[in-house]
């Protein structure tokens, strides 16, 4: 309880500084949205371009000039930004103790290395929840502001859904890679690197239907953004399969930690 | 003398690294590109029934969004992104890595000015890269002659090539003056991470209107490349400020880091 407790209050200014951060990226994005919507007698061009000048734009497979659509296109956005949180956030709880060379004092305590991670892993999970519910937030806020169709918070809040199964994936793929890497920048770094490498991809598999087959290696690509945006709930068996990847990772972590030689 | 070779030996590895990611992604993107041509091909004649003004509108110009250059200058926002992480990582961590790593005690008591420090610390960073700049640009030019269709013009080749080197240059400034402030960085990765990752979506969300006060806020968008394209030069304010930024920021990290106290170590 305590290593939990201490966790929280580690990470509070890291948290707040993050969801002022999302809060202004959400109002910016949706404060850009009436220069798209003005050029709404322009959205049969849009419809029709090809699917690769389409992404190239930045526009993707969606009808922007609709606030739903639009969303879906800003999304990303927010998706990589909290990606980022939940990988960074992940890699340090853990990395942490060994930089700051406070691990001599907590491990003699007569508390389990499984118990640390546990503790340490809630403290990020709520990191992570509070995260998410932010973007849920401040989402439904500016949509509300500036939409002047129909209302899509049913769909924000799978979108907010979709977001908390990725963050959850890289939260515990930061974890494990920093229980397991000896040097905790090279873990951060590697860490890091993954993230882009899946942003990178879910942006080229955008561009052609030819290498479809990356997406598996893309957690930004596991849920279709056209499905949310058609008002259809997250595929269930995606969902489960990304759950069991995040439960994977986390397993790992617990495994190669107190396994682990640690850095004194 | 010692500290630049210094410096550059223990950059060496992850500069090398960051080449590699960079050429890959390259490649990746070109190998796309012929699956692409072929769609073009069908694009262009669709767009050349609307109407020119509506095309204007959308500032679309039908020459370049399908020739090579024009694929090109949309995928290398990406690659600028991967390039202006390598160098904001490096800006922020060549001084600050001194009190990371505990070497502070050692450099600071040796004969040798802070400004000579910051120098070759500097100079060791531009050196990698120029390194990395030039090995891209090699890479890069022989993907761009296997996969074109048309001939395309290496002088505005090289002048978007240049445009990383120009915002790679800018986040090596920020990164260093961002740095001092600091009496000691942990982690340079949340940092590095996440300036360079919001000046990306600030370019990409707020600066797409042609409002040119906006531009100015994102580095990213400093450098059109359909203006490099169409005029085969680069637009002055921006150049300009580009540069300004560069210098302010270089000389604040030097007079900041000769008067700053540094601490012992911890």
């Amino acid at each position: 309880m305590n290593v939990f407790l201490r966790e929280l209050k580690a990470n509070r200014k890291s948290l707040i500084i993050w969801s002022v951060c999302m809060f202004l990226l959400v109002a910016s994005g949706m404060g850009k949205y009436t220069a798209y919507a003005a050029s709404g007698a322009n959205s049969k061009i849009f419809n029709e371009l090809p699917a690769s000048m389409k992404a190239l734009l930045g526009i993707g497979s969606f009808d922007v000039t609709a606030m739903s659509g639009y969303f879906a296109m800003l999304f990303l956005y927010l998706e990589i930004t909290a990606a980022i949180h939940a990988v960074l956030l992940g890699s340090h709880i853990i990395a942490k103790e060994e930089r700051d060379k406070t691990i001599e004092f907590l491990i003699p305590k007569p508390v389990s290395r499984a118990a640390i991670i546990t503790s340490k892993l809630f403290a990020a999970l709520v990191n992570v929840v509070v995260m998410n519910a932010v973007t849920l937030a401040a989402s439904i806020i500016m949509v509300a502001k500036y939409n002047k169709g129909a209302d899509i918070s049913g769909e924000i809040t799978m979108f907010m859904l979709s977001m908390f199964i990725l963050q959850l994936i890289f939260l515990s793929l930061g974890a494990a890679l920093s229980a397991l890497i000896r040097n905790s920048q090279a873990s951060g770094s590697l860490a890091a690197g993954i993230t882009f490498l899946s942003f990178a991809i879910a942006k080229i598999t955008d561009l052609t239907d030819r290498v479809n087959f990356l997406n598996v290696l893309s957690p930004f690509k596991y849920f279709g953004y056209g499905d949310i945006v058609a008002g259809k709930s997250l595929d269930f068996g995606m969902a489960m399969l990304s759950l069991l990847l995040a439960a994977l990772f986390f397993a790992s972590t617990y495994f190669f930690y107190c396994r682990r030689d640690l850095n004194v | 003398m010692n500290i630049y070779l210094h410096e550059l030996k223990s950059l060496r590895k992850s500069t090398i690294i960051w080449t590699c990611a960079l050429i890959a992604l390259a490649l990746l993107y070109f190998s796309v590109y012929s699956g692409l041509a072929k769609d073009a091909a069908d694009f262009k004649k669709l767009l050349s029934g609307y109407p020119a003004q509506l095309r204007a509108a959308l500032g679309i110009s039908l020459d370049n969004i399908t020739s090579l250059l024009g694929f090109y200058s949309m995928v290398f926002s990406f690659i600028t992104l991967g390039g202006a992480i390598q160098a904001m990582n490096l800006g922020v961590s060549i001084l600050s890595r001194e009190a990371r790593e505990r070497t502070t005690d050692f450099l600071l008591v040796k004969p040798v000015s802070r400004q000579a420090i910051v120098s070759a610390k500097l100079l060791a960073a531009l050196t990698m890269l120029l390194a990395t700049n030039v090995v891209y640009y090699a890479a890069a030019l022989i993907f761009a002659t296997m996969v074109k269709t048309a001939d395309f013009s290496f002088q505005v080749f090289f002048m978007i090539n240049l445009t990383l080197f120009f915002v790679q240059l800018m986040f090596l400034a920020i990164g260093l003056v961002v740095s001092v402030f600091f009496k000691q960085l942990k982690s340079v990765l949340p940092i590095s991470l996440g300036v360079v990752f919001g000046f990306y979506i600030i370019g990409a969300i707020i600066a797409t209107g042609n409002n040119d006060a906006e531009r100015f806020v994102s580095p990213f968008k400093y450098f059109d490349i359909n203006y490099i394209i169409n005029n085969a030069r680069y637009e002055p304010p921006y150049l300009f400020a580009g540069a300004a930024i560069v210098i302010a920021a270089i000389a604040a990290t030097y007079a900041i880091y000769t008067k700053k106290d540094i601490h012992a170590i911890s």
